[in-house]
This record gives C-alpha cells, sequence and structure tokens, in this order.
C-alpha cells in the first residue's frame, strides 16, 4: 500500500506545491501512516487467527512485529513537527497535517488493539484452549466475519487516506452498523448461561478479542472522519452518521 | 512620483502575458465585501493606468477598529487598490480611476475635494522607512505644522509625545529628539514614520509592505504595534507575508489580476479558504 503513495499524489488535493520539496515532505509523512496502517491489517489478520484457529506463532509474531508500527508513529510525529516548523501549512496543507497526525494516533492505536488480541491468544492457550483453536465452529464463523468486518473498514479508510477520498470514508461509515451487529453476535453468544466447554477465563479472553475488533472498526471510523474532514474543509466529529451521508453526498450532486 | 503609466503598463503587461490566455473575465468576489462597522466603503472601482486596466470593479469594506490585510501575488493590484484609499494614484499620470470609494459617507473622488487633507485623513506608511533628513522632533511635528493642527509650542510637544507613544518609539527617542531620524534603525525609521502619521490624527492608516525591510525582530515589534493601533484606527495593510497577514489582520482580501478574489474572516481565508486561487496562493500552489 505505502508503494502506491506516489510523491505526485502529496498534491492530489489541490495540486503540486511551487516548492516540491514540500509535496515530497507531505508525500513521506502520508506514506509512513499507509504504511503503518497496511501493517495494523497483517497484525490484526495475524492475531485473529492466532486465537481463532489457535497459532499462538503467529501471536508471538504479531508481539515482535508491534514495535515497527510504534516506531513508525515516531517517524510520522518527527516528519510532522518538520512540516510545521519548516512550511507553516496553511488551508488545505494545514488540515492534512493536522488529519494525519489525528490517524497516525488512531493507526497506532488499532495496532495495539492487534497486540491485545495475540495476547489472549497466548492466554487462552495457558488456560486450556489447545492447539485447534476455538471448540465452536458458530463463535469461530462469528469471530471471523467481526474481524473480516474490522480489517475491511479499516483498509478502507485507510484507501481513503491514500486519496483523501471521500467516497471511500462514507462507505466506512455506511460499514457501521454491519460492524456493530457482528460485535452483539458475538456478545450475545460469549454471553449464554450455559455456554457449554468454555470456562469463565476463556470467555473475558474472547469477550476482550472480540472488543478489541470493534474498536479497531471504530479507529477505521475515525480515520474516515478526518478524510472528510481534509476534503472537505468539515469537521464532521459527534455528527449523527446517517443525516452526514446524505447531506455530503447531496452537497456533491451524488 | 517617478512611476509613470508605461512603467505601470508594462509591469502588468508582463505579469499577464502567460495568464492572458487563461481569461481575464471579471469575477465575482466570494465572500462578504461588507462589515458591520465601516469606515471606508469602495464600490466597483475600476483602475486604468491608460488602456490597460490594473483593478476590476472591486468592492470592499474597511471596517473600525480592525485590521484589513490585502495579499496577492505581484502586479495583482492589491498595491494600487490601497492607493486609491487616499488618492495617492493622482500623482500618477493618466491613471484613471472608477467606481465610488466613500470615507465615513464623504466620496473621496468627489471633484471639490482636497486630497492633501484626506491624505492626513487616510496616513500612508511605506515599504521602506522614509523619515526627512530632519530631527526625530521635527519628522513628526512635520504634519501638525502643515494642517495647523497645534496653536502652540506646548500643544505640538503633547501630539508628539502622544504620537512617538503609540508607535512604541517614546522611550527609545526622548532624549534624543533633536537627533536626525534617519540615525534610527530600520524597524525604529518605520516607527518613526508611523508617528508622523498618526500625528495628523488620521482614521485609516494605509500600510504597503510595512515590514518587508526589517528584520524578524523589528517586524514583531511593528506587528505589535499595528495590533494596538487597531483600538483607535483603522488598518488596511498589503504584504506578502501570508503569515503576517495571518498573524495581524481580522478580514483578509485576496487579490489576483486586478480582481478581489475572495475576502473573509482571516481564520477562514487561512484554514478553509472558498476559492481554489486564494488556496493555491496561500497554500504555495500558485502559478
Amino acid at each position: 500500500m505505502a508503494g502506491d503513495n506516489s510523491l505526485a499524489s502529496a498534491g492530489d488535493i489541490a495540486g503540486g506545491h511551487t516548492v516540491r520539496r514540500y509535496d515530497q515532505e507531505l508525500a513521506k509523512l502520508r506514506g509512513i501512516i499507509l504504511d503503518m496502517g497496511q501493517r495494523v491489517i497483517e497484525q490484526t489478520q495475524a492475531a485473529v487467527a492466532a486465537v481463532v484457529d489457535g497459532e499462538v506463532t503467529q501471536a508471538y509474531r504479531v508481539l515482535d512485529r508491534e514495535p515497527q508500527i510504534d516506531f513508525l508513529s515516531l517517524d510520522a510525529d518527527e516528519e510532522i513537527f518538520r512540516v510545521i516548523a519548516r512550511r507553516q501549512p496553511t488551508a488545505v496543507d494545514l488540515r492534512i497535517v493536522l488529519a494525519l497526525s489525528r490517524i497516525a494516533g488512531d493507526v497506532e492505536r488499532a495496532g495495539d488493539k492487534a497486540v491485545r488480541i495475540a495476547r489472549q491468544a497466548l492466554v487462552l492457550r495457558e488456560i486450556g484452549i489447545g492447539q485447534g483453536g476455538i471448540p465452536s465452529d458458530a463463535l469461530k464463523e462469528l469471530l471471523r466475519r467481526l474481524d473480516d468486518q474490522a480489517c475491511c473498514m479499516f483498509e478502507r479508510s485507510i484507501q481513503a487516506v491514500a486519496a483523501f477520498d471521500v467516497e471511500l470514508a462514507l462507505g466506512v461509515f455506511e460499514d457501521e452498523p454491519r460492524l456493530f451487529g457482528v460485535s452483539d453476535e458475538a456478545r450475545d453468544f460469549l454471553g449464554q448461561e450455559d455456554l457449554a466447554g468454555f470456562t469463565p477465563r476463556q470467555i473475558v479472553c474472547l469477550l476482550t478479542s472480540a472488543h478489541a475488533l470493534e474498536r479497531i472498526g471504530n479507529h477505521a471510523s475515525n480515520i474516515a472522519e478526518q478524510v472528510i474532514y481534509v476534503a472537505e474543509g468539515k469537521d464532521i466529529r459527534y455528527r449523527n452518521r446517517e443525516i452526514l451521508i446524505e447531506t455530503l453526498r447531496r452537497d456533491r450532486g451524488l | 512620483m517617478s512611476t509613470t503609466v508605461d512603467d505601470m503598463s508594462r509591469r502588468i503587461g508582463a505579469m499577464s502575458s502567460a495568464e492572458l490566455a487563461g481569461g481575464r473575465e471579471s469575477r465575482v468576489t466570494v465572500g462578504d465585501v461588507t462589515c458591520a462597522n465601516p469606515r471606508m466603503v469602495c464600490r466597483d472601482v475600476d483602475v486604468f493606468y491608460g488602456s490597460t486596466q490594473a483593478i476590476k470593479g472591486v468592492s470592499l469594506d474597511i471596517g473600525k477598529n480592525e485590521v484589513v490585510s490585502m495579499i496577492g501575488p505581484s502586479g495583482c493590484g492589491k498595491s494600487t487598490f490601497l492607493r486609491c484609499l487616499n488618492r495617492m494614484n493622482d500623482t500618477i499620470d493618466g491613471c484613471r480611476v472608477t467606481g465610488s470609494i466613500k470615507l465615513d459617507g464623504q466620496d473621496i473622488y468627489d471633484k471639490g475635494l482636497d486630497p492633501v487633507p484626506l491624505r492626513a485623513q487616510v496616513g500612508m506608511v511605506f515599504q521602506k522607512p522614509n523619515p526627512f533628513p530632519k530631527s526625530i522632533y521635527e519628522n513628526v511635528a512635520y504634519g501638525p505644522r502643515i494642517h495647523g493642527l497645534t496653536n502652540s509650542k506646548a500643544e505640538l510637544d503633547e501630539v508628539i509625545e502622544g504620537s512617538l507613544q503609540k508607535a512604541g518609539l517614546w522611550n527609545e527617542v526622548k532624549d534624543r529628539l533633536d537627533k536626525p531620524g534617519t540615525g534610527l534603525s530600520g524597524g525604529q525609521q518605520q516607527r518613526l514614520c508611523i508617528a508622523r502619521t498618526i500625528a495628523v490624527s488620521p482614521e485609516v492608516i494605509l500600510m504597503d509592505e510595512p515590514c518587508s525591510a526589517l528584520d524578524p525582530i523589528a517586524t514583531a515589534i511593528i506587528e505589535e504595534l499595528i495590533d494596538e493601533l487597531r483600538a483607535n484606527y483603522s488598518i488596511a495593510i498589503v504584504t506578502h507575508s501570508m503569515q503576517q497577514a495571518a498573524r495581524v489582520s481580522q478580514r483578509t482580501a485576496y487579490f489576483h489580476l486586478g480582481d478581489l478574489i475572495e475576502v473573509g474572516e482571516t481564520n477562514q481565508i487561512f484554514t478553509n479558504p472558498k476559492h481554489r486561487l486564494t488556496e493555491d496562493y496561500i497554500t504555495g500552489r500558485f502559478g
């Protein structure tokens, strides 16, 4: 994904700067965040495989790779400081820098959620869920759906950042009800009074994993909000989603 | 004034030659050109240097106790427009101004109006500090004397001290008022010129790139002064520094090829401009 972020795309909102180095700096910053986003998706999928299928090597791999996302987050901060200090961004550039700073925070926190899921896989191994993973096909299927939904939203939000694409961002908002729906299903399943084959500790681990996946979807929505902020100049946080989607589509003549 | 119509035409011609192909049709200004308490009201102002039109139908209010910054690329007409506000363009042969510019309801281009007292009411500070080759005292005293604003030496002394204080220069020069104004530093000279402008009790102060010849410290002092002067005067400032416009003004007007493209609250212009040309210019994507 980072490879798609050509230097020329830095100016896709309003054309290139007279000072080309400025474009390169913004492209570098965005490239770091896209790279972080791609790694978070890989981390999440590996962590969920570790929980669902009991692949503990995947869990260890997630823990090993986590610092790379943290270091990229520090690189993003450094680039942001540099751009602010050297370029004094205004208008759309200011929005881009501010939004990328917030997005970097959301991506980094989504990476932490993947680590949390991986840790649950290791705990589950310790407390009796062995090779082969969760002993319930229904729950496996639920967690995979939740993983697909969260990762789909997250990937779409990162693609939206790559081009500051409003339509992709709106698509993330439209996916939210599905995310909450699957998340509720997982919670209901794990909340059954007579859930056979699971100890309370195991249920806590699985609930923690499901909750972390839901949070990754929430981070995707936060990222999508920032894409709208850059492209439209509107801060749409805390707005009613349905009205927002309708208004933005109408304003854009769609 | 050494500028001639030919000079101005050449400058505009050279600037616009590449862009003429893109069309120089009149553009409708984006944003509200009016303000709540206007001191100067400009409507449909056109300026011609001979057959060359430098300003095209510009309307803009300058409000009481506000700083309006005018920004735009070289040759866009911002300085030409500024100079219309106290009829400085009258000094250029072949320059013609149409439309209406009113100061407190009075048309400043009324044939019966004397431009000399007008230039006291609408004072001007130039790009390069231009103190007279006289003492600091005489630099400030010159205006009140020729306009007959004071009746006694004591009254004149009071005006001079007040003007130098308002210009933030009094403490630095009070012990050497008899020394030449030209002996001051660049920043002090510019503040002396501001004191000279203030001494004739203007209502509006026009500033044409007042800090372009100054270092960052002197610039910061002038910017602080502009903010203080706003309490008593209306200020219109032309600047090439985006950051300066963002720092000192409450409203910003963006000019392009003689058109006023966009005007709005400075905060809005620098965070979310509505016109693509404004956005391109302030983000450094222009041209």
